[in-house]
């Protein structure tokens, strides 16, 4: 096989072409991999508030109620001077400053106001919890008193204590998220389109634009090897070349991230990103046909894959991405490409509907590798050597 | 016959590059095709090889009609083109090893015959280079070993000596003629007359996509009706001695320009002697003296009225 073995010594003269996408491809995933520790929510802890508790009074209520809130927020101790505790609100010493008025204990229990002052940090979270816990407190001690009267003020503390000495067990239960949304692999997958792309235009491209010379077609035409033997060679060293360039960037990932070859949507990124492989073959097949100069390739490679990634989401979310930009975009593979990657980083059920607009995604991605190869023919049936 | 070719006919719109073009090439000779640039040599040859379709005619090669599908029949042809064509990716051992890998499967036989080929050219010493290391003429060598090695009965070469120096020339030459000696028949393309004259056995001059003549050296010079050419470096001579040359005996025409003399004579006359003493007895004096026979080229140019060259 003469042809296939001069094929792969083209590749072979051209790899250092090829190599230098994929060593930056490399660098780039390897920066991906090391930022990219995902977040996992397993548990809470309770924020507690600051809080300075001035009383003007001591009864066993009030003296409950500051075990009570201890419990749910720092008690801090400040003396009552309105500079300092000024201050202690400034330089969030605190940031909440409960003053009980004289008197206030009796009020509640008699059913009369309870008007306690505060003095608050604006727009902090945690003082919420602080106002619940009061409130808690206060209303409750209010209700026993009214239901239960004769109670002693140390008999409601205990009575109080045991009520709110309960607590509730919280477990976090939010929606199942697939484990490669936002992960390593949808950003490798993603990126891979590019360096696949620039991988495939520099070596089918140069190969075929090699082989069309039209004094080497010529010279090749002369010799009792058949027309279809020679076109049979180039497209196997073709495959080989593509098969070999995604396997290797495959090898990559996995290298990189092992752990998400066990997901069943590795799977389907790698079906998508080897559709994606045959699809920009046949482009970079088309192109080979079409140019004649070598020394061209490099720009319009850079072009051909630099131009469909920056629209079609490669480099930025399609999210981001203006309406337009990406109608345009919908005329290249590497947007459906993209747009699959994206779909099964966020799957989590396999069914039908979840899978049926990735697997159509895929289809177009199979039309576009058809289309191109149709192209190829015709342009090379036009510029028939023997017509020339 | 080796080529058999019968009234070929090859028009580019209006215009006709091949026009009833007829040939018989024997089995041995060394056949030159010469004519102008754009005479239709290359177009000849690319439609026997059917590299191009032609509009009519009939081409056969040994024996047997040839089609863009006779497999069997370029086993046996050899092609060395006009143009270079090898591949800058390849090494010069690569690459004919390449073009013999195209006709010969078996890895012993073809290693033997790419070194043959490799020595028969003189590139030993560049096996390793590039195309693009090579000067022109170690680039026509490697062409030339790209299409010969893999020793075919028949061998075509389109020009293979355009833009190439003379010592490179010489070898190109010397290896065809050895090429002939070993038993293959060589179609040679040239606007280079001295070339064809130096080592074709039967010309076909061709101008305009037609034979405009056909034989040997011999045969076609003897169609035209010059003989001896004598140039004189002669720096003065008057406008009534150059009357007087024109009426000797034998000589055709007589023309001075840049202190240079031509006289050329009559088919059959030599008139060296004669000359010599016209300008002894009329005092003329004279420096360097040459005495050439008829050129192709002035058969071309006795037959078109125009140099092979214009």
């Amino acid at each position: 096989m003469p042809v296939f073995k001069l094929s792969l010594k083209i590749f072979r003269k051209n790899w250092v072409a090829v190599s230098i996408y994929i060593f930056i491809f490399l660098g780039i995933a390897i920066a991906i991999s090391a930022n990219s520790v995902p977040e996992k929510s397993i548990g809470f802890s309770q924020e507690k508030a600051k809080v300075a508790l001035i009383s003007e009074e001591k009864t066993p209520l009030t003296d409950g109620f500051q075990k009570e809130l201890s419990k749910s927020a720092v008690l801090i101790k400040l003396p009552d001077q309105t500079e300092k505790l000024q201050d202690a609100l400034f330089f969030r010493k605190v940031t909440y400053i409960l003053r009980i008025p004289k008197g206030f204990t009796q009020s509640v229990l008699s059913g009369g106001s309870m008007q306690m002052k505060k003095t608050v940090v604006p727009n902090s979270v945690d003082n919420a919890y602080v106002d619940l816990s009061v409130d808690q407190y206060w209303n409750l001690a209010r209700i026993y008193a009214k239901h239960e009267p004769g109670i002693s003020q140390q008999q409601l503390v205990n009575q109080l204590k045991t009520n709110l000495s309960g607590s509730t067990p919280v477990t976090i239960k939010a929606h199942e998220q697939a484990k490669t949304a936002n992960s390593f692999s949808m950003y490798y997958f993603n990126f891979l389109a590019y360096t696949l792309s620039a991988a495939l235009i520099m070596g089918v491209s140069t190969l075929m634009v090699v082989m069309n010379k039209r004094d080497i077609k010529r010279r090749n035409f002369c010799s009792p090897l058949r027309a279809s033997s020679i076109n049979g060679q180039l497209i196997l060293a073709n495959l080989l070349f593509a098969l070999s360039a995604w396997a290797i960037l495959i090898l990559f990932c996995f290298i990189l991230d092992s752990k998400s070859f066990g997901t069943q949507n590795m799977v389907y990124f790698l079906i998508n990103s080897l559709l994606f492989t045959g699809s920009m073959t046949s482009l970079s097949y088309l192109i080979g046909n079409l140019m004649k100069n070598l020394n061209a390739m490099s720009a319009v490679c850079n072009v051909l894959t630099l131009g469909p990634c920056f629209i079609s989401g490669v480099f930025v979310p399609q999210e981001f991405l203006n309406d337009t930009v990406l109608k345009i975009a919908s005329f290249t593979p590497t947007y459906w490409y993209v747009q699959a990657n994206t779909r099964i980083a966020k799957l989590t059920q396999f069914g039908w509907p979840e899978l049926s607009p990735i697997i159509q995604s895929m289809a177009l991605l199979l039309a576009f590798g058809a289309a191109f190869i149709t192209v190829s023919l015709v342009v090379g049936k036009r510029k028939n050597l023997m017509n020339e | 016959m080796i080529i058999h070719v019968k009234n070929l006919v090859k028009r580019y719109g209006d215009l006709v590059a091949l026009d009833h073009l007829s040939l018989d090439i024997k089995e041995g000779e060394i056949f030159g095709l010469l004519g102008p640039n754009g005479s239709g040599k290359s177009t000849a040859i690319n439609c026997i090889l059917s590299l191009l379709n032609y509009d009519k005619g009939d081409v056969e090669i040994f024996g047997k009609k040839m089609t863009p599908d006779a497999y069997d029949l370029k086993r046996d042809i050899g092609i060395v083109m006009q143009n270079v064509a090898v591949f800058d990716e390849l090494t010069v051992y690569e690459n004919i090893d390449y073009f013999c890998g195209l006709y010969v499967r078996d890895r012993a036989e073809r290693k033997r015959l790419v070194e043959e080929a490799v020595a028969f050219v003189e590139l030993d010493q560049f096996r390793k280079f590039y195309p693009k290391k090579l000067s022109g003429g170690l680039l026509r060598r490697l062409n030339i070993a790209c299409g010969i090695a893999h020793k075919p009965k028949l061998i075509i070469l389109d020009e293979p000596t355009v833009a190439v120096d003379p010592q490179s020339r010489n070898k190109i030459l010397e290896g065809i003629e050895r090429l002939n000696a070993q038993g293959a028949t060589i179609v040679y393309t040239s606007h280079y007359m001295e070339e064809v004259e130096q080592i074709c056995s039967r010309i076909v001059i061709m101008d305009k996509g037609r034979i405009i003549a056909s034989g040997t050296q011999e045969e076609l010079k003897a169609m035209i009706t010059l003989g001896e050419k004598i140039t004189v470096e002669a720096f003065s001579i008057e406008e009534e001695q150059l009357h007087q040359l024109r009426e000797l005996t034998g000589i055709v025409s007589v023309d001075h320009m840049d202190n240079r003399l031509v006289i050329k004579s009559d088919k059959g006359n030599n008139n060296l002697e004669t000359v010599l003493e016209f300008l002894k007895s009329h005092q003329i004096g004279f420096g360097r003296i040459y005495s050439e026979m008829p050129t192709l080229n002035d058969v071309f140019l006795e037959i078109t009225g125009k140099q092979l060259r214009d």
